[in-house]
């Protein structure tokens, strides 16, 4: 009896000491997006779909034996909390790889701090090509940037019979790069790039932008800003009666909420969305997406996020895989691991090849691009 | 006793790194500091002046855009075909710059104080603070607008030629920030008690017979603008070298809400206030941070501010002075008190 | 040239609006000598109610609108009795302060409750707009330019037509005499900010559904009812009405002719302006500056 009751106290000690020698009891992954401000509801979709992916791994037994904890921080749509909100994922919460940031201008905020406490980042959404090029080591995308979307692009325009080009974009990198790739494979296919109109990412009111856009000659608009703006766009623009046919860009434009709230405005529009969520056979991994789409609908979230969410799930799989490969969650072997790793994602094969300049390359995937438009309040999908 | 207190404040923050080895909590003190320079800056204007200024981001903000474009340098177009090139100098430049331009803001303001003022100078200054965003917002070839301004160098200290060392880890900021905040405290302490500041709280005390002992209105309060200007921009300048990246948002109204929070909490119009009410809203959001989401916080210091104004209007420093005051049976006013610790003994 | 009516157009409906604020602040500013820092949160609160209404409790659109008045009216007055009263008598800097802190604390819970997403209110109003020649104007939108030109009639009405405007209009001029003549000062007192709440409420819930809902929408509204405050003059409800046509002209004008990104800041500049060169506004009968 003594000696059993010696011997309890031991061994609970014991199990105590031993479980408190094991570092963490979960491995870690910082997701860094935007909840508040004018992306709030892009970045939720996102967050959504990486705990989807969260949960999935989990359940089939977590990352090396521990289960995955995603630290899900507000970067509130700008830059220098994007920054900051990095600093806190890294120092305080020791995270050893992030995903974010969402907009271009918050990622290319947080790339310093990558670089400072040298730890790899998962960029999900992000299109501004300044990412991968200016040699940041630590990057690894796996959405396109606007030039691989306009290269995409390059194919229908013919088709489409384009001949003047306005521009109505955000006023950020996102939307100043994809203004600059889109005229400059334009120019190159002889078509004429009109006016350039820029909007504030807060703004609610572009009706003075539109009043100019419908009094020029062109025939097309290419639209490139968020789901929330882009609702105001077209309810703005079919208030103006503006009749010119409208093409967005950059995959977050969540066609179906647009088609819910802008109603008989959105006929006719187009849109260059990175992946498929209403033909999930068109897709590169339709039993994947078949899986997603049903996670998605079963915990009551909003069918229209699918086109954004599925990158928070590609991206938390992404750095998932690495830190498998890794064998440690540790922010240098995590970097190596990522170069190696070949993974399905939902909207293609997710491997990283080089990016950059010599010496510091980021790492680059190649994934797919879409043209889908709306005729009579459904989506149909053009070929490109 | 009072410079007791602050001898030994100084030489605990001065031994902080010593002992702290959480880089998070080290952040967390350097931009509290800054905050808490700027908090003291507002003071000298809230506190010691009267004047509610709530456009005070403004100069703060000014001071770390100057800064950062001085050491970034920029390549602009101005009407009439004018174009103007800097080249990148030195962030010591910048640290300058800034004062000096944010100080120059200041004095702008003070002339306006005297056109308007109560309740429409605080409009106007929260209006100017506005335009000064919208402006950082729009003027997207000076500024990067939202994209931000990025890469901002480090502070150096020293001069070209002579020897310059580059602050860039989170101890030498500290210090750096330490050093300020400690000239600043010292500076506002002596004007404080200067005829310049004998002359400021007699205007804030009562203007119309400080004006009939022949205290200069419009003098005393621009110049007092322009130093409270000057501080934070300075306050601006160490921001943006240490978190290295700016854009417009850093002239968000809530930025001067946090710093009017601060020395009202602390107590407006003391010395220690301002760094008292800096230190418990600079920390408390770190400290919260596991157990409150930022918005209920932010519900938390909303009421934190009412209470206080009903309950210690004139903040916690002056109350606990009060308490610990060795002068029984004396009647406080009720009127915010510009007096420092140790009680009355000038006049006005 | 279409493009400038489109442009007046377009500043008329707005405007209407804006001088709903502008009213509202006004009599709030203007009577009680209050730099009310809530209007925002009213505006804010008052498009929140309609998606409620609307969305949650699947009420008719038209029918959401009046409640949402009423709520504003009803969160005024608790405003009021709870923070503004007991502080009758400080000084205007911590009335300022205290109205701030309200202000942080009601928009954090806004954000805490709703989130950050943004939210949109269906209208029973086609999408397709009305076209007159080059212009064209939506539905949604010529309805909150007739229920703005309503309110603002009824507001009328009540301060130059009833008792309690009567009341109001004489503590405005000289609170001691009034209160010596029989008029009950913390009646008024409570009334005026709840009736001024209660306008800006409406005019969150008329602008609401025309553009999106986030709980951060009133910041701006409220420096605009500032500037119209400032533009027509305190006190003055004609000055507010002509002002917020004013500040709806300047901003449109200026987004279209000048720069898009600089219409928010139509109306700071404007609130400089005046004060630095007609500080008593541009239609004030009464000196009143400071």
């Amino acid at each position: 009896m003594i000696r059993t009751f010696r011997l309890v106290p031991t061994i609970a000690l014991a199990v105590a000491l031993l479980g408190g020698a094991a570092n963490a009891q979960t491995i870690k992954i910082g997701v860094n997006e935007p909840l508040t401000g004018a992306f709030a509801a892009s970045g939720t979709y996102v967050v959504n779909g990486a705990k989807i992916a969260a949960d999935e791994i989990n359940a089939k037994g977590g990352i090396l034996g521990k289960k995955l904890e995603l630290v899900i921080e507000d970067n509130k749509s700008n830059p220098t909390e994007a920054a900051a909100v990095a600093e806190k994922l890294i120092t305080s919460d020791k995270v050893p790889v992030l995903m974010g940031a969402w907009g271009s201008s918050l990622t290319l905020a947080v790339m310093p701090k990558l670089m400072e406490y040298e730890t790899p980042m998962v960029v999900e959404t992000s299109s501004s090509g300044k990412i991968t090029t200016t040699g940041n080591p630590y990057i690894f995308r796996i959405s396109p940037p606007s030039a691989i979307e306009a290269a995409a692009f390059k194919g229908i325009v013919d088709k489409l019979e384009l001949k003047k080009v306005d521009f109505l974009v955000i006023n950020n990198d996102w939307g100043r790069g994809t203004a600059e790739d889109f005229s400059k494979m334009m120019k190159e296919k002889g078509i004429t790039v009109g006016a350039v109109e820029t909007m504030d990412q807060g703004a609610q009111d572009m009706s003075a932008q539109l009043s100019k856009l419908k009094g020029t000659d062109s025939e097309t608009i290419i639209v490139t800003t968020a789901v929330d703006q882009l609702t105001l766009i077209f309810k703005q623009a079919a208030a103006l009666g503006l009749k010119k046919r409208i093409i967005t860009t950059g995959g977050s434009q969540n066609p179906d909420q647009i088609i819910a709230q802008a109603g008989a405005a959105a006929n006719g529009t187009m849109h260059l969305t990175t992946f498929l969520p209403w033909f999930p056979d068109k897709t590169p991994n339709p039993e994947a997406t078949n899986y997603f789409i049903t996670e998605w609908k079963k915990r009551g979230f909003d069918f229209a996020g699918c086109t954004e969410s599925f990158r928070g799930y590609d991206g938390i799989r992404t750095a998932a895989a690495a830190i498998e490969k890794a064998g440690k969650a540790e922010p240098a072997a995590i970097k190596a691991a990522l170069w190696d790793i070949k993974i399905k994602g939902l909207n293609g094969d997710i491997v990283f090849r080089k990016s950059g300049p010599e010496g510091k390359e980021s790492g680059q995937s190649q994934p797919n691009v879409y043209l889908i438009e709306i005729t009579d309040g459904k989506i149909g999908m053009k070929t490109l | 006793m009072k410079s007791g207190i602050t001898i030994l404040s100084v030489v605990v923050f001065a031994s902080v790194p010593l002992w702290l080895r959480d880089p998070y909590l080290m952040n967390a003190l350097i931009t509290t500091g800054i905050f808490v320079i700027g908090a003291m800056s507002l003071n000298l204007l809230l506190g010691f002046t009267g004047q509610l200024s709530l456009g005070h981001i403004a100069f703060f903000g000014i001071g770390a855009y100057v800064s950062a474009l001085t050491s970034l340098g920029f390549d602009v177009g101005l009407p009439f075909g004018l174009r103007i090139v800097h080249t990148p100098w030195p962030p010591i430049a910048g640290f300058v710059l800034a004062i000096a331009i944010a100080g120059l803001c200041g004095y702008l303001v003070g002339l306006l104080s005297f056109r308007v003022r109560g309740a429409y100078f605080v409009i106007v200054t929260i209006s100017f603070a506005e335009v000064v965003r919208l402006v950082a917002l729009n003027w997207v070839e000076l500024t990067q607008g939202p994209l931000a301004l990025t890469n901002i160098p480090s502070m150096t200290i020293g001069l070209p030629g002579l020897g310059e060392l580059t602050l860039r880890t989170k101890l030498q900021n500290y210090y750096l920030v330490l050093s300020v905040a400690l000239v600043t405290y010292l500076l506002i302490s002596r004007l404080v008690h200067s005829h310049f500041g004998r002359a400021m709280r007699g205007l804030m005390e009562n203007e119309t017979l400080a004006v009939s002992v022949g205290i200069d209105v419009t003098k005393t309060l621009t110049l007092a603008a322009v130093i409270s200007a000057g501080i934070a921009g300075a306050a601006g300048s160490l921001y943006a070298h240490y978190i290295r990246i700016i854009d417009p948002e850093v002239f968000a109204f809530i930025n001067t809400v946090t710093m009017v929070i601060m020395v009202i909490t602390g107590g407006k119009g003391s010395l220690a206030g301002p760094v008292v009410g800096g230190m418990i809203f600079g920390l408390l959001p770190v400290f919260l941070r596991p157990i409150m989401a930022p918005e209920a916080q932010w519900i938390a210091y909303g009421g934190v501010l009412i209470v206080i104004l009903f309950v210690l209007p004139r903040g916690i420093v002056p109350s606990l002075a009060q308490r610990f005051a060795k002068r029984p049976g004396r009647a406080e006013k009720a009127a915010p008190v510009a007096f420092s610790e140790r009680g009355v003994k000038e006049h006005a | 040239m279409s493009e400038f009516l489109q442009h007046l157009i377009n500043m008329l409906v707005l405007g209407g609006t804006y001088a709903l604020l502008g009213i509202g602040l006004t009599l709030i500013f203007g009577i009680m000598n209050v730099v009310n820092f809530t209007h925002g949160v009213l505006y804010t609160f008052g498009a929140y109610i309609m998606f409620i209404v609307v969305h949650q409790l699947g009420i008719n659109f038209f029918l959401a609108l009046p409640l949402a008045v009423v709520a504003g009216w009803l969160l005024g007055a608790v405003i009021e009795l709870t923070l503004l009263r007991p502080l009758r008598g400080s000084d205007i800097d911590t009335t300022m302060l205290v109205m701030i802190g309200a202000w942080i604390a009601m928009q954090s819970g806004t954000l805490w409750i709703w989130g950050g997403v943004a939210k949109s209110v269906t209208t029973p109003f086609p999408e397709a707009p009305l076209v007159l020649g080059p212009v064209s104007v939506s539905w949604l939108r010529l309805f909150v330019l007739a229920a703005a030109a309503l309110l603002i009639v009824v507001t009328y009405f009540l301060i130059n037509r009833t008792k309690l405007g009567c009341a109001m209009r004489a503590t405005f001029q000289d609170q001691d005499t009034a209160s010596l003549m029989g008029v009950n000062v913390d009646l008024i007192y409570t009334s005026t900010f709840a009736i001024g709440s209660s306008l800006a409420a409406a005019a969150g819930a008329l602008l609401g559904p025309v553009y999106v809902i986030f709980p951060q929408m009133g910041d701006l509204a409220a420096v605009k009812a500032f500037a119209i405050v400032i533009l027509g003059g305190l006190g003055n409800i004609t000055g507010a009405v002509i002002g917020g046509f004013i500040l709806a002209l300047a901003e449109e004008l200026g987004a279209g002719y000048v720069s898009s990104g600089y219409r928010d800041a139509m109306g700071f500049l404007i609130i400089i302006a005046v004060l630095i060169f007609k500080p008593t506004g541009l239609f004030a009968r009464s000196e009143r500056v400071g």
